[in-house]
């Protein structure tokens, strides 16, 4: 879990954040409530991590309560990736 | 010109699009056409007898299997030879909005039933994207895809609709959610003799009058699952993937007129003379010339660069958002050059200098405006 965090944190900060102190960006730091993920950056991030972890996220999973924080989000992953989601 | 970017096939294939459209093309009445917005279906039979619409499209599919430098060779000397630049501009549409997406999100499904139509011209395509409500800020848009059982129905109103008064498919992108922002954009195949599809009064226009545009309006229009194009909540890519194609190539057709202007503006300043000597003897006229040669060498290497990105499948967004912003500026630049070193004859309808402008005008609005070029710009460079 905490590596599928860190690849999230990491491409959020690179992709999103530029500039950002890393540590501004926490667990549960507000991504798509606080306006930082738009819905096309939030697109870009799950083809990165369609890509990257072999996963196929359907569009009514995609919702803030997916994809709201790198938490929330590693979490989905994980299910992803065991078949439970 | 030296033409540097150019293989030996693709300076035969430029030239022979030259000569078709000088012998095809060659359009006397093109004034009066632009006046009546008449649309060119003979041009567009003749352009799909040369193979204009199958290059891009694969072999397998009924296509020539042409690669992005091709077409860009082949657009460019379409635009240097024919002053139809609405029937160019239709055949842009019909590319890269439709046979494009076709080919690289389609099923085979969808490939073999339309891409060997779309490539011989019978069925004429049109992109159905932006909406009254949703230009520029294109993926709020507002039409429905509601999902009821093995189909779709679509419900909405999209503006701007290239070719829809003579195209036989639509391209078409609703949301699933409009909650949901980008990630409810899905892209649908419509057959124009869909129920429910209705195609509004041809919509008037500054320039590229002879590419026919209106509105098209889906009354609880029902669409086969089969004929969604690619996978649901995923029509941001699709679009996303046939406006990069579009704002690389539709900007050769613009090298094309420009090379073409550049060509008759130091033909006419060698001709004209007032005060005793030559007009191109005098500073200020052939500064305009130039400017005119120094956009035009400016503009074709960033063009063909899309090309070269494209042909090894390479993303091009930023490339292409800047060949788009600087080739747009300078085309409708050199147009003002060109009817400024025409003087009061530049201004006539029938020397068809204005009706270039008119034209040019038009690639600093479609394929995303200037100032959504410097968005893309400015994301890409992460500000």
């Amino acid at each position: 879990m905490n590596e599928v965090k860190e690849d999230i944190r990491s491409y959020v900060l690179q992709e999103f954040l530029p500039g950002e102190s890393p540590s501004n960006l926490q667990d549960d730091t507000p991504l798509r409530t606080s306006g930082i993920l738009s819905s096309v950056a939030t697109l870009q991030l799950i083809t990165f991590l369609e890509e990257h972890y072999k996963i196929e996220v359907e569009a009514h999973e995609t919702g803030v309560e997916n994809f709201d924080s790198v938490a929330d989000i590693a979490a989905f992953v994980v299910r992803k990736k065991e078949g439970r989601s | 010109m030296l033409d540097l970017e150019l293989t030996e096939d693709q300076r035969s294939l430029q030239n022979a699009a030259i000569e078709f459209a000088r012998s095809r093309l060659e359009c006397p009445d093109i004034a009066r056409r632009d006046r009546d917005e008449e649309f060119h279906r003979e041009g567009w039979r003749q352009c799909a007898e040369f193979g204009v619409l199958a290059m891009p499209v694969p072999e397998t599919y009924g296509g020539l299997g042409h690669g992005p430098v091709d077409m860009i060779a082949a657009m460019e000397g379409l635009g240097y030879a024919t002053r139809d630049q609405g029937l160019l501009f239709s055949i842009n549409a019909h590319l890269w909005t439709n046979s494009i997406p076709i080919l690289a999100y389609g099923t085979e499904e969808q490939k073999r039933k339309y891409l060997p139509r779309l490539s011989t011209g019978e069925l004429i395509g049109a992109n159905a994207a932006s909406e009254p409500e949703a230009g520029s800020d294109i993926f709020s848009m507002r039409t429905r895809a509601e999902r009821r059982g093995d189909c779709y129905v679509l419900n909405g109103a999209k503006t701007f609709v290239s070719n829809a008064p003579v195209a036989g498919l639509f391209v078409t992108y609703a949301t699933i959610n409009p909650s949901l922002g980008a990630l409810g954009v899905t892209a649908f195949l419509v057959e124009r003799d869909t129920p429910g599809l209705h195609v509004g009064r041809p919509m008037e226009k500054m320039g590229l009058r002879t590419s026919p545009m209106a509105e098209v309006v889906f009354d609880n229009c029902e669409i086969p699952l089969a004929q969604r194009l690619g996978r649901e909540g995923r029509g941001v890519a699709v679009f996303e993937s046939s406006m990069e194609w579009e704002r690389g190539c539709i900007l050769a057709n613009c090298l094309g007129v420009m090379r073409r202007q550049l060509e008759e503006c130091i033909g006419h300043v060698r001709a004209r003379r007032q005060f005793g000597k030559p007009i191109g003897k005098f500073q200020s006229v052939a500064n305009r010339i130039v400017d005119m040669k120094v956009r035009l060498e400016t503009s074709r290497p960033m063009v063909y660069r899309i090309g070269r990105l494209k042909e090894r499948n390479l993303p091009a967004m930023l490339e292409a958002a800047v060949a788009k912003l600087y080739v747009s500026d300078c085309y409708v630049k050199s147009c003002l050059d060109a009817i400024q070193i025409h003087g009061g004859y530049g201004y006539m309808t029938e020397q068809l200098i204005e009706l270039e402008l008119r034209n040019a005008v038009g690639s600093s609005l479609y394929s995303g405006t200037t100032e959504i070029q410097r968005n893309i710009i400015a994301a890409a460079l992460r500000l």
